[in-house]
């Protein structure tokens, strides 16, 4: 009964697997040949939960050095049920000293409700957005220098490199990356939402487009941005410190600055964010 | 007596018991949304775990194909909001009955929900997990 659309089990290592993989599909090895270190399987999903610290995720979690479970991989494959995960975590802990967890877990359950109502139409704005800024102001495609981890901006850049090599991101990184997308380059949502689905191992239209748009606005009452300030402190300072931009940082301002300059209606459609337009 | 296989797919990459499974990349879809070989690779290292046959195609031909090569009438399908698996599933139930099944849910919630947003459903799931959120200090 083997047709010859059969894809083989048996592999020595991981390194004849994606030898295996590369040629069945050269496609997308065209795109990025390389797998992630995360390992697939509910194996190292069981050890992965085992090893989670989740009672100082509340604290750490927005940190990128922080404690986060990193079991996204296995939850949006259902490898590991988001319910399972709940009651190993508050059978261990207790359900209220997990609280901040369950409640993101609860994320999960929720973005998930919300894509069986919506389908498709997971690719639209869910709401107009609230940035003041006509939504046929931004541009379709992702910048060739983001994509290829050349902004120059150390953080960005390493967020872009942090994707495509691992394919996994810490939260926070991902929410910095999408304004940075979104409200700096004024890109729309769906270009870096369908970018990242390339790439992430726990893509997931629905908590990926949703998120998107909820740093877009088109899913929140007001668009998600931060500053150097922000970035600095939940990265400790890792990219800050040896970037070439680090005199010349586009975030490095305070809120209401920013905003002003970001969602300024004055600002016209095609006035974008121009590298050399900085703060000193 | 009918005869059943199983359709693994993306939402819920495990097996019920030891009737036939098979998981079909997608290979329109891949190419379409041009995914990287990191994602393949992930899902393929999961599947590896089950026991499962692992192709690439088409997968509405390549399951029914399957079912054919297997004599089964009933296909199981894990429940699943991805339009495009759903649209192949409805494809499937012209030839074969689908048996649609779903693992236990995170939360049980009385219907409707008003997914508006977060905080409306929050208030509902928590009280249903056990977590009243006015006990909290």
């Amino acid at each position: 009964m083997a047709a010859s659309n059969q894809l083989r089990r048996d592999f020595q290592d991981r390194d004849e697997m994606r030898q295996h993989l590369m040629e069945q599909f050269p496609d997308a090895a065209e795109v990025d040949s390389r797998l992630s270190p995360i390992p697939g399987g509910r194996g190292a999903a069981e050890s992965r939960l085992n090893q989670f610290r989740a009672l100082q995720y509340a604290g750490s979690r927005n940190f990128l050095d922080g404690e986060v479970s990193g079991l996204s991989p296995y939850t949006r494959y259902s490898v590991l049920t988001i319910a399972e995960v709940q009651e190993f975590v508050a059978g261990k802990f207790g359900l209220y000293r997990v609280y901040k967890f369950v409640q993101e877990l609860a994320w999960r359950d929720y973005w998930q409700r919300l894509y069986f109502q919506l389908g498709e139409g997971i690719w639209q704005d869910r709401e107009k957005n609230k940035t003041g800024i006509d939504a046929s102001c931004y541009s379709a495609a992702m910048p060739d220098d983001i994509v290829h981890g050349q902004t120059g901006l150390a953080c960005m850049d390493a967020f872009t490199n942090g994707l495509t090599a691992n394919g996994y991101l810490h939260n926070h990184a991902r929410m910095w990356f999408a304004a940075y997308v979104i409200h700096w380059r004024r890109v729309r949502w769906q270009a870096g939402a369908r970018w990242f689905l390339q790439h992430l191992v726990d893509g997931d239209p629905a908590s990926n487009n949703l998120s998107w748009q909820w740093v877009a606005s088109t899913f929140s009452s007001k668009p998600y941005f931060f500053n150097r300030e922000n970035l600095e402190r939940y990265t400790n300072g890792k990219y800050c410190e040896q970037c070439p931009r680090r005199n010349a940082c586009p975030f490095n301002a305070g809120y209401e600055t920013l905003a002003a300059e970001l969602f300024s209606p004055a600002r016209s459609c095609g006035s974008k964010y121009e590298p050399s337009h900085t703060h000193e | 007596m009918s005869k059943v296989i199983q359709w693994i797919h993306d939402d819920l990459l495990r097996v019920t018991s030891d009737i036939p499974a098979i998981y079909v990349f997608d290979e329109e879809k891949l190419r379409s949304e041009s995914w990287s070989l990191k994602r393949i690779g992930f899902i393929y290292e999961c599947l590896l775990e089950l026991p499962v046959i692992i192709q690439k195609g088409d997968p509405v031909a390549e399951v029914a194909q399957f079912a054919h090569n297997h004599g089964a009438n009933t296909i199981r399908i894990a429940r699943t909001p991805d339009p495009r698996l759903q649209s192949q599933a409805h494809q499937l139930a012209r030839q074969f009955t689908i048996d649609l099944w779903a693992p236990e849910p995170f939360v049980n919630l009385s219907n409707p929900v008003d997914l508006r947003r977060f905080s409306r459903y929050w208030q509902k799931a928590s009280r249903a997990l056990g977590l009243d959120t006015r006990d909290r200090t």
